[in-house]
């Protein structure tokens, strides 16, 4: 599969945060996007092997996004990394097709823990 | 207000601020929030709404925001810029999200962040409820968290 990684976030600091977590676990080709519109154009446009999300965010949330991605019919890993801890959102947020789920406030250890799963994919 | 709604932001600060910034702090005396400043410089808000709403605000001086943003960044920005009101920002929704988990009664939902520079500026919390005010300690200097949620009448929606 494609090794590149969208990484979808408002926060320009949790974009960083996250992407400094993938190239040390070996994700050196990566690409942003600030919201989930943004994030589903890039995803149309380009050959993505691992989407990360955040939930909330302006214009389209990660959910929808995650929704829009298996529309189209994409088995992509999506991961999301969100605030959202309650377990009726976890069940939503499954419900919707994500793929995994990390939330904040959360150690580098334990995100870069959680990709090391897609590593070998 | 309850202590079971302001309870959770306690923990929830300590947690966000160990876990991202590695940086434990130390809890001083809660009060009644009697002024509509916020104590120091740097005011990170967000809303919450559901059974419960209002409105934490998560103030920061000016050297502690940047110290802020540099951990999180791990560089230093040169000045209270646009990456430390992002870094600011997303403490404040870090701290409203887990302490909107535990509070999982309320139905809450947290809106986005906002952030809010200024020496002497001013917030107005809703003017059914009357914040209290968590201050804490830390090696990068003073926080404060202020809530200032209600419980909704039932009645009245």
């Amino acid at each position: 599969m494609s090794k590149k990684v969208l990484v979808v976030d408002d926060s320009g600091t949790m974009r960083k945060i996250v992407i400094r977590a993938l190239n040390a676990s070996g994700f050196a080709d990566t690409v942003e996007a600030a919201d989930g519109a943004e994030a589903l154009s890039v995803f149309q446009g380009s050959e993505i092997g691992l989407v990360l999300t955040d939930w909330n965010m302006p214009n389209k949330s990660g959910l929808d996004l995650t929704r829009d991605i298996r529309a189209l019919g994409s088995k992509v890993p999506i991961f999301m990394i969100t605030t959202e801890a309650e377990k009726g959102r976890v069940v939503e947020a499954i419900q919707a097709g994500i793929t995994d789920y990390l939330t904040k406030p959360f150690t580098q250890e334990a995100l870069q823990a959680k990709l090391e799963k897609y590593t070998q994919a | 207000m309850k202590a079971e709604l302001v309870n959770p932001f306690l923990g929830a600060t300590s947690s966000v601020f160990q876990t991202m910034l590695g940086c434990e702090l130390s809890r001083g005396e809660p009060s009644l929030k009697q002024s509509h400043s916020p104590e120091y410089e740097v005011s990170g808000l967000i809303g919450l709404t559901g059974k419960c709403q209002g409105m934490v605000v998560v103030s920061l001086g000016r050297d502690t925001a940047i110290k802020v943003a540099e951990t999180m960044l791990g560089e230093a920005p040169p000045e209270l810029n646009r990456d430390v009101i992002d870094a600011v920002g997303e403490v404040t929704n870090m701290i409203a999200g887990a302490a909107k988990a535990q509070l999982a009664q309320y139905q809450l939902s947290v809106g986005l962040p906002s952030v809010i520079c200024g020496k002497n500026h001013s917030i107005g919390f809703p003017s059914n409820s009357t914040p209290i005010s968590l201050p804490f300690e830390s090696s990068i200097g003073p926080v404060c968290v202020e809530v200032g949620i209600t419980e909704v009448d039932p009645a009245a929606v």
